[in-house]
Formats: C-alpha cells, structure tokens, sequence
C-alpha cells in the first residue's frame, strides 16, 4: 500500500512541469557542454561554447560544431529563450543574476575532485536533464572500463610527476591525483610540500627520480610560451631515464567519463615502465 | 672630480681583465645556485663522460644555457646602451628607455605566436632584430641628431608604449588561450627555463651585433668633439649611425627574442663605469658589455634566491635597481641644466 503511494506520487511529480524534460538547453561551459552533449536528447541542446567545437582541445567537437557557438556571455543564452542554462563552477555572479532576473533556470555544473565526485555530477546532470538512465548507463560503463584497469596491489607502485603547460604540476588530493593512483602512480608532487597546483622549475622535475613523466600536450595547438615549456631539450634527454607519456588535456581538463580514458592511457604507460625497468 | 681622477688611473687593462673575472665568477654562481640540489662537479663528470644523468642533463641543459645567455644578454644590453648613449651623447639612452627592446619584443611575439618560428631556425631571432630595427629607425625619424633630452625621452616613451600596446594585442589575437597571458615575460623578461638550441640560434646575431658596436670605438671618440670635428678627422657620420643602429639591433633584438624586454642594464651598466674609463665613449663599450653581464647575471642569481613564487621577471629585478639611478640621473641633468 506504502509502495504503491509512493510510484503514485513520483508518476504525479514527472508528469508536473516542473520535472519535464529542459527543451532549450544552453550551456556556457566547456565541461558543461560536452556532459550536456553526452546526457541530453538530440536537438535539446541548442548552443555550447566555442571551445568545445576545437577537436583539439574537446571531446564532442563533431557534435558540437553542429550548433551555434557561444562565448559563455549570459546575454548570448538569452537568445535562445533557455529553459535550463548550466554555467561553470567561475562564472560569473553577475552573469547568474542576470539569467535568474529573467526566469531562466541555471545550473552549475562544478569541477569535481574525487572520481565519487565525477560520478555524483553525471547523475545529478542527467536527473536535471530528464536522462536518469542515460547517466547510470554513462556511470557503469565508466565502472566496468575502471575495472579492467584495476592494478595488481602485489606490483610495487611506479613514482610519476605531471607537468603541465607553464611548468605546472599537480598536487595530492586533486581528480588528476587519483587518476594516477587508478593508474597504479606515485604522484611525487606529493614531496614537494605543495598544496595545490603549482608552478615546479623545471630542474626540480628533473631531478625528482620518477618513473614516469606525464606532459599535458596537445601535439597540433598554437603556439604558446605556457606548451613551449613542455617541449624543453631537457625533457627529450630525460626519456633515456624515465618514461614519458603525453595525455592530452582534453582527458582530463574536465571531471567528466572521459578521464577513464586517462587512467587506461597511464596504466599502459605505467605497464611500458615496468617491462622497461625488467629489461634494464 | 679628483676622486674621478684618481679613479681613472685604474687602467683599461686591468679594468677590463677585473671585469671579465667578475662576470666569469657571476656566470659560476648561476650555474651553482638553483632550485634544487645538484653536485655540480659530479654532475660536470657525467656530462664529459657522456653519462645522460639526470644531474647532467640539469647542468647541460638548464643551468648552462641560463648561465651563457645571462651573460650573452647583459653583454648585448650593456654594450648597446653604451653606444646609443655615445651617438646620441645622451646618457639616457638605453635600449629599453628608448623602445628599442620594446620593438624586438614585438617582432618576436609576432614571429612566434603566428607559427612563423618553425618557418626556419633563425625565424624567431631575426624577428626580434626586425622589431628593433623599426623601433630604432622611428625613434631616429624623431629625434634626428642633437636633440634635446627631453625629444629623447619623450620618443623613446612613445616607440615603447606604442611597441608594449601592439604586443599587448598580437597576444590577444593568437589563438592560444595561454597567450594572453604571457605578456609578462615579454615585457619584463626571463631566464627561467631557456634551453641551449635557443642559445646556439642567438648567439651567431649576437656576436654580429657586437662587432659592428665594438668597432665603432674610435668614432665614437672622435664624436665627442663635436660632429664637424669628427667629421673632419674622416668619420662618416652617416655610416656610423647605420653601423651603430644595425649593431643594436642585432645585439639587442635576437637577445629580448629568446629572454623578453629586460630594463635598465644598457642604463645602469655605462653609468656606474664612465668614470672609470675617463669618460671615453669608445673605452666604455667593451667595460659596458662586461658590466651589463655582471649585473644580469647578478639579477638572475637573485631572483632565483628570493622565495617569491612564481619566479620574478627579470625586469622586475633590474627597474628596482635601475629605476631609482635613472630618478638620480633625471635630477641631476635637471640641476646642472
């Protein structure tokens, strides 16, 4: 009797507005697009950023440069008269204002920092959008990929360092952290006594003693100062002495399921270390 | 003035080989002090035994090319200042004061944020001597010759910010998102992080530039007795100027290519030695180069020691030293005026 009131009442609450399906997305975010292009039915979505229609630097780019752009401004939402707008974790305040002023119903779609994060995001996004099955589908698949890269405790685990463009490193208690923990990594960033992201000269990287060196590069981007540091001589005469693997920064720019895609890219690179530390 | 005198009787020779010894034992200590602990001598082992340790690889490839390019760099802007400020016989004249780095650091942005640098090797230096070379020829087109400090100053304020706006936009424009960004280093300068092929791809403008400077010694000389005089004795003043602002223009633009706009050295430099050299515009060249070494390097040393992260720009340290003798300079031109 309990149960059949309680299916009564959620058919009673779907079938309310309030808990139909978002029509007019917008998205003003680069992660929020790409998850929104995953989770929402065809057509639903109806601008994403700029950003997001680059290959090189996003996942959904087919699908994305479908639509009309936007450069994350809530006036450009507006014109699409949005049922629902999601906005990145530093968006602007004014900007959020402005969308709720005028009745458009905005999301925040943050930045998670644990894989239980990731996971919470997907299903809150696809309840948001109507998608539930849709998101536990997204989940699982994540899971049984997630699976199938579980690394063998009884290895001794391989020390690794990250550096990103601008000589940025990654310290403990972050997403990219337990990616590399996934991967079977010592992130080493962990005894330089830093809290969060930090810039690392390069001569402290060096000489840090990793395993593995995990360069956030992407190959065909334009030129910058910040990528140029990635390209230093002294990185290529370090692989004689250690491994080193470049992971695109779209796998991990964002805490979406496509940071699997990351930890099988560093289980690979860290199987590669190992075989070539038995052969040395 | 007697104790001015007294200390021109140093000698050149002794002053020159003091100098370089100095710069010798500042571009050491660049290569011995870093953020982490390297054993310099075992490291140096492994480098001549071709052992591609990690320590070696530090030494090789980070710390020498940082060290030979401090010293490569405030030779270009040491020298470069002292024959500016010998042909427009204004102490004021430093490159950055008059927007020539300003001009070099433009060339370079355009040159690398464009994709043009991988076009050929020498792409990016020659980018750098092609924005000094428009800076220099505009800042001519205004002073001309014997104009006042004031026109100088005054022209080199606007080649510079013109120079700093439109570099300002080049980054805007790349399609980089970190670009924008990066205007730091390209107006107050680095050493962090420089490799050796940019070193190698340098050098060769550099010493070009430094030779036409340096021979242009005895014009110089002659160029303080005033431009007839000197002009009677058989110097082309016309073929001087060409010499010097070519000169400049390599020395200064392939260096701010590889180390961005760093102030002040081309100021600082000549102004702590003229006396020493018995105000000889000629003898002041070479003094100038070593002096701007010693204190780029000194620079760098610096900002390495202070624990402020990130590291400071380069220019950051030199304006702190060269800003408050460029105030003395202003003022004292101003009460002996």
């Amino acid at each position: 009797m309990r149960a059949c009131a309680v299916v009564w009442l959620c058919v009673a609450l779907l079938a309310s507005p309030a808990f139909a399906k978002p029509q007019r997305v917008v998205s003003l975010n680069l992660c929020a697009d790409e998850l929104a292009l995953r989770l929402a039915d065809p057509g639903v979505v109806k601008s994403v950023t700029w950003l997001s229609q680059d290959s090189r630097s996003a996942n959904m780019a087919a699908m994305a440069a479908a639509l009309p752009a936007n450069d994350g401004h809530a006036e450009e939402a507006l014109a699409y008269h949005p049922d629902l707008v999601l906005v990145g974790p530093f968006a602007d305040p004014a900007s959020i204002a402005l969308l709720k002023e005028v009745g458009a119903p905005v999301v925040e779609v943050g930045a998670p920092q644990t894989l239980d994060g990731v996971r919470r995001q997907i299903r809150d996004l696809a309840a948001t959008l109507g998608e539930p099955r849709r998101g536990e589908a997204l989940i699982a698949d994540m899971e049984a990929r997630l699976a199938s890269v579980a690394v063998d405790p009884s290895q001794p685990r391989l020390k690794a360092v990250v550096l990103r463009p601008n000589g940025f490193t990654v310290g403990p208690g972050s997403l990219v952290d337990e990616i590399l923990t996934r991967a079977g990594l010592d992130n080493l960033a962990a005894r330089l006594d830093i809290a969060a992201d930090q810039q690392v000269p390069l001569e402290v990287v060096a000489l840090l003693g990793a395993d593995v060196l995990i360069l956030d590069r992407d190959k065909q981007s334009a030129p910058s100062l910040a990528d140029a540091a990635l390209d230093h001589p002294a990185i290529a005469a370090l692989a004689r002495r250690m491994t080193i693997v470049s992971l695109p920064s779209r796998l991990w720019t964002c805490g979406g399921p496509e940071i699997v895609e990351a930890v099988e890219r560093l289980a690979a690179a860290a199987k590669a270390a190992r075989a070539r530390e038995a052969t040395q | 003035m007697s104790a001015r005198a007294a200390s021109a009787e140093v000698g050149y020779g002794p002053l020159v080989a003091a100098l370089a010894a100095l710069m010798l034992a500042a571009a050491l200590a660049s290569l011995m002090i870093g953020y982490a602990r390297l054993d310099v001598p075992a490291a140096l082992a492994d480098v001549f035994a071709g052992r591609s340790t990690a320590a070696a690889v530090v030494l090789e490839q980070i710390r020498l090319p940082r060290a030979a390019l401090g010293a490569m760099v405030g030779f270009s802007l040491g020298l470069a200042g002292a024959a500016l400020q010998g042909l427009l016989r204004n102490p004021l004249a430093d490159p950055g004061v008059i927007g020539v780095s300003g001009g070099a650091a433009l060339g370079a942005v355009i040159v690398f944020y464009f994709g043009l640098a991988g076009a050929f090797a020498l792409a990016m230096p020659l980018g750098g001597v092609a924005g000094a070379v428009v800076a220099a020829l505009l800042l001519y087109a205004l002073v001309g010759r014997g104009a006042g400090t004031m026109t100088l100053i005054l022209a080199g304020v606007t080649v510079n910010s013109f120079a700093g706006a439109l570099t300002a936009l080049a980054l805007n424009l790349s399609p980089n998102p970190y670009a924008a960004y990066e205007i730091m280093f390209w107006l107050m300068g680095s050493l962090a992080d420089r490799s050796l092929p940019q070193l190698w791809l340098a050098l060769p403008l550099t010493v070009a530039g430094w030779a036409l400077l340096l021979m242009s010694a005895p014009a110089l000389d002659a160029l303080t007795l005033g431009e007839d005089t000197a002009a009677s004795l058989g110097f082309d003043l016309g073929r001087l100027r060409a010499q010097l602002v070519a000169g400049a223009a390599l020395a200064v633009g392939a260096a701010v290519a590889v180390t961005g706009a760093i102030g002040f050295v081309g100021l600082v430099a000549p102004h702590l030695l003229r006396p020493l050299v018995g105000n000889r515009p000629g003898r002041l060249l070479l003094v100038s180069g070593l002096g701007g070494a010693i204190v780029l390097l000194a620079a760098d040393v610096a900002v390495r020691l202070i624990p402020v992260h990130p590291e400071l720009k380069l220019g950051v340290a030199t304006a702190l030293i060269g800003a408050p003798l460029l105030y003395g300079l202003i003022d004292r031109m101003r009460r002996e005026a």
